[in-house]
C-alpha cells in the first residue's frame, strides 16, 4: 500500500472539506430552485446520489444541510423530522449500495418520497402521547399523515420521474469528478441492457 | 442464458413499478376515506383570536365556507395575512400583530374545538358548531 506523505494527507481532507461544501451547496440551491413546486425536490436525489458515490462525507454533509435547514428556517418541529429523515435515506441507500439499477433507484426514492408523510407524523404521535396516550397519539399522527397524503403521492411521483431523469447523466459525470478528485471508484457501472 | 438474466430483470422492475402503482392507490383509498370532509351548507361558527397578552377577540358567523380560509375572510373585523406556499397560506399576521418565528419563536396556532389543528387553513374543514382557536404562541 502506498504511504501518504503528510502534504497529501492535508490535500486531501481539504479536497473532502471542499466537496463536502459543495455537496451541501447543490443540495440547498436545488431545494431553493425547485422550491415553487410543491414537493417536487432534489433533495433525496443528491442525497441517494452522494451516498453512493462519496461514502463516508455524507455522514458530514447530511448533518451540515440539516443544521443550514433550521437556520435558515427555524428550528420548529418540522426540523425535528428532518433529524431522522434524511439520515435515514442515506443509510438506507448505503444499505443497498451495490444496486446499479437505474430502475431500482427510481423505485427507492420514490418509496422515500410516498413515506416521507408517515416519518414525519411520528412527532405528532410523541406530542399526541404525552396529552392523551398511546391511543390519542397515534390518532394525532394517523390524522396528520392522512392530511398530508395528496403532497406524499406527489412526493413519490417526483422522485420516482427525477430519479429516472437523471440518474444516468448525473452518475456520468459523478464518474469523472471521482476521477478528477482522485477518489476511489465506488460505483459498479450499469449492466448494458 | 443471458436472455434469462434479462427477462428476470425485466420482471423485477414490472413487479417494482406495479408494487409503487397500488401503494400509490392504496394511499388515495385511505385518504378519500379517512380525510377530514368539508362540510356543504350554512355552518354557525366561532372564530377566537388570542394575542400575546392572552386578550381574546371572538368572531361568530354564519358561513358557507367549507374550509377555514374563507370562513376567515368573511369574519367581519378579521384581518390576516402571510405567505403563499405549497400546502396554502401560511399565516404569520393576525389583526396586525405579527408572528416572527425568527424574532422570538413566535407563530400563530391554530385549534378547532380545542384540539390542535393538523390542516392548513385552506385545508381545515368548517363543520357546524366549530370553535376555531388562533393563539400568538411562543417556544
Amino acid at each position: 500500500m502506498d504511504k501518504q506523505t503528510r502534504g497529501e494527507r492535508n490535500k486531501r481532507s481539504a479536497g473532502d472539506i471542499a466537496l463536502i461544501g459543495a455537496m451541501v451547496a447543490l443540495i440547498e440551491v436545488s431545494k431553493v430552485a425547485l422550491g415553487f413546486m410543491p414537493n417536487i425536490e432534489l433533495t433525496s436525489f443528491w442525497i441517494i446520489l452522494f451516498t453512493l458515490f462519496f461514502r463516508w462525507r455524507i455522514l458530514f454533509a447530511v448533518p451540515v444541510f440539516i443544521f443550514i435547514e433550521g437556520a435558515f428556517y427555524g428550528f420548529g418541529l418540522w426540523w425535528v423530522m428532518y433529524l431522522y429523515a434524511w439520515p435515514l435515506l442515506a443509510g438506507l441507500a448505503w444499505l443497498f449500495r451495490k444496486q446499479k439499477s437505474v430502475w431500482f433507484w427510481s423505485i427507492f426514492s420514490s418509496a422515500f418520497g410516498l413515506s416521507f408523510g408517515f416519518l414525519c407524523a411520528i412527532p405528532y404521535v410523541v406530542i399526541g402521547m404525552t396529552d392523551s396516550g398511546w391511543l390519542g397519539g397515534l390518532q394525532a399522527g394517523f390524522v396528520w399523515w392522512v392530511a398530508g397524503i395528496p403532497w406524499d403521492i406527489a412526493h413519490g411521483v417526483g422522485n420516482f420521474v427525477l430519479m429516472l431523469m437523471l440518474y444516468r447523466p448525473v452518475c456520468k459525470a459523478m464518474e469523472r469528478a471521482s476521477v478528477r478528485l482522485s477518489l476511489p471508484h465506488p460505483r459498479p457501472k450499469e449492466e448494458k441492457k | 442464458m443471458e436472455t434469462k438474466k434479462q427477462n428476470s430483470s425485466s420482471k423485477k422492475v414490472i413487479l417494482g413499478v406495479a408494487a409503487l402503482a397500488a401503494v400509490i392507490i392504496f394511499l388515495a383509498v385511505i385518504y378519500n376515506v379517512f380525510r377530514e370532509k368539508p362540510v356543504e351548507g350554512e355552518k354557525s361558527i366561532t372564530i377566537e383570536v388570542v394575542n400575546q397578552e392572552k386578550e381574546t377577540n371572538d368572531y361568530q358567523l354564519k358561513t358557507d365556507a367549507e374550509y377555514l380560509r374563507q370562513a376567515m375572510e368573511e369574519a367581519e373585523g378579521l384581518t390576516f395575512s402571510g405567505t403563499e406556499s405549497e400546502y396554502g397560506m401560511m399565516v404569520d399576521t393576525v389583526n396586525g400583530l405579527t408572528a416572527d418565528y425568527n424574532a422570538n419563536g413566535a407563530y400563530w396556532s391554530f385549534y378547532v374545538n380545542g384540539e390542535y389543528c393538523n390542516n392548513g387553513i385552506d385545508t381545515q374543514p368548517v363543520a357546524d358548531g366549530d370553535t376555531f382557536s388562533i393563539v400568538y404562541t411562543t417556544e
